[in-house]
């Protein structure tokens, strides 16, 4: 259980002012595309809710990991990686989604579901999440619990689906886009 | 008149058509799967790449307007809230301690049903 004093003393991963304007600048684009209009009015409006929206969220939007030494702003990830990730995870959508719809719609059924398990482990909380986020988006997989230890229990529909999981590929692309060092184990099957 | 349609407009069709094939596989999949965890799979993920191909269609046909942003953003809103809702379910199933039916319950079901039919 981590206390409250040090989460408290926490030191913030990154510069807290960078953090609060890269959320103003996305918050104000969020803003101005749901008004669509170019008006005096709305750009001021825009400023102040946004400003105000960053003064009262910001603490909220801070997550510390598991010993409490640090805190990690949620979106506190670089543009580029983020896309290239998106990119890629779009692809194996697409590829897995495939994979999926054959094994359903095939004349017997050509499936094998079972739960696997690996053990991954990173320093930021924010890593847990889009991965267990990630293999869930992926047809033929989802998450079931993801417990304190870092133990990932996995539903996987397919034989190609379950190799997809444990072959490491997405724990490596995770782990990059936090810029990370992880361990990654498979807990083999008791027979 | 039939070809009295603009290049946009057939790629936008292509691209819902595609997409609609993927829902429909969901449905199929719904149907034919046997257990609580693999229809997980039909219901939640089927839907992604069908939602991603329809979103895409619809924004080739609406053009690249404001609304085309909107509707990425709602793209954006079903690409992060349908995992979730797809493990709290399963979450919550097996935490409740749900049996996992797995590749040999499923062997042992076709020789029942054999059994019964022969």
């Amino acid at each position: 259980m981590i206390k409250q004093e040090s989460v408290d003393n926490a030191k913030i991963v990154g510069s807290p002012i960078v953090h609060n304007v890269c959320l103003f600048l996305l918050l104000f684009a969020f803003w101005m595309a749901l008004t669509g209009s170019l008006k005096t009015k709305f750009i001021v409006y825009g400023l102040i809710t946004a400003a105000t929206t960053v003064w009262l969220c910001y603490p909220l939007l801070l997550v510390p990991n598991r010993d409490g030494s640090k805190k990690y702003f949620v979106f506190g990830v670089s543009i580029f990686k983020f896309i290239s990730y998106s990119v890629w995870l779009m692809w194996q959508l697409v590829l897995a989604n495939i994979d999926v719809l054959k094994a359903t719609t095939s004349q017997n059924l050509d499936i094998d579901p079972k739960v696997v398990r690996f053990y991954f482990k990173v320093d930021n909380p924010m890593a847990y999440v889009v991965l267990a986020n990630s293999i869930t988006l992926t047809p033929g997989t989802v998450t079931l619990n993801v417990d304190d230890d870092g133990l990932f229990e996995i539903h996987a529909l397919t034989v190609g689906a379950a190799e997809g999981v444990l072959d490491g590929s997405f724990q490596k692309k995770v782990a990059d886009l936090y810029g990370e060092d992880y361990e990654f184990a498979v807990v083999e099957e008791e027979e | 008149m039939i070809c009295d349609f603009t290049i946009r407009e057939i790629l936008a069709t292509l691209f819902i058509l595609g997409g609609s094939v993927f829902f429909v596989g969901s449905a199929i999949g719904m149907l034919r799967l046997p257990d609580f965890y693999t229809r997980i799979h039909a219901s939640g993920n089927s839907e992604t790449l069908g939602c991603m191909l329809s979103f895409i269609g619809l924004i080739i046909y609406e053009g690249f307007t404001i609304t085309a942003l909107k509707m990425a953003m709602v793209f954006i809103v079903v690409f992060l809230a349908n995992p979730i809702g797809s493990h709290i379910l399963s979450k919550a199933a097996y935490k409740s301690g749900h049996r996992v039916l797995t590749a040999k319950d499923l062997v042992g079901e076709e020789d029942e049903d054999a059994n019964i039919h022969h």
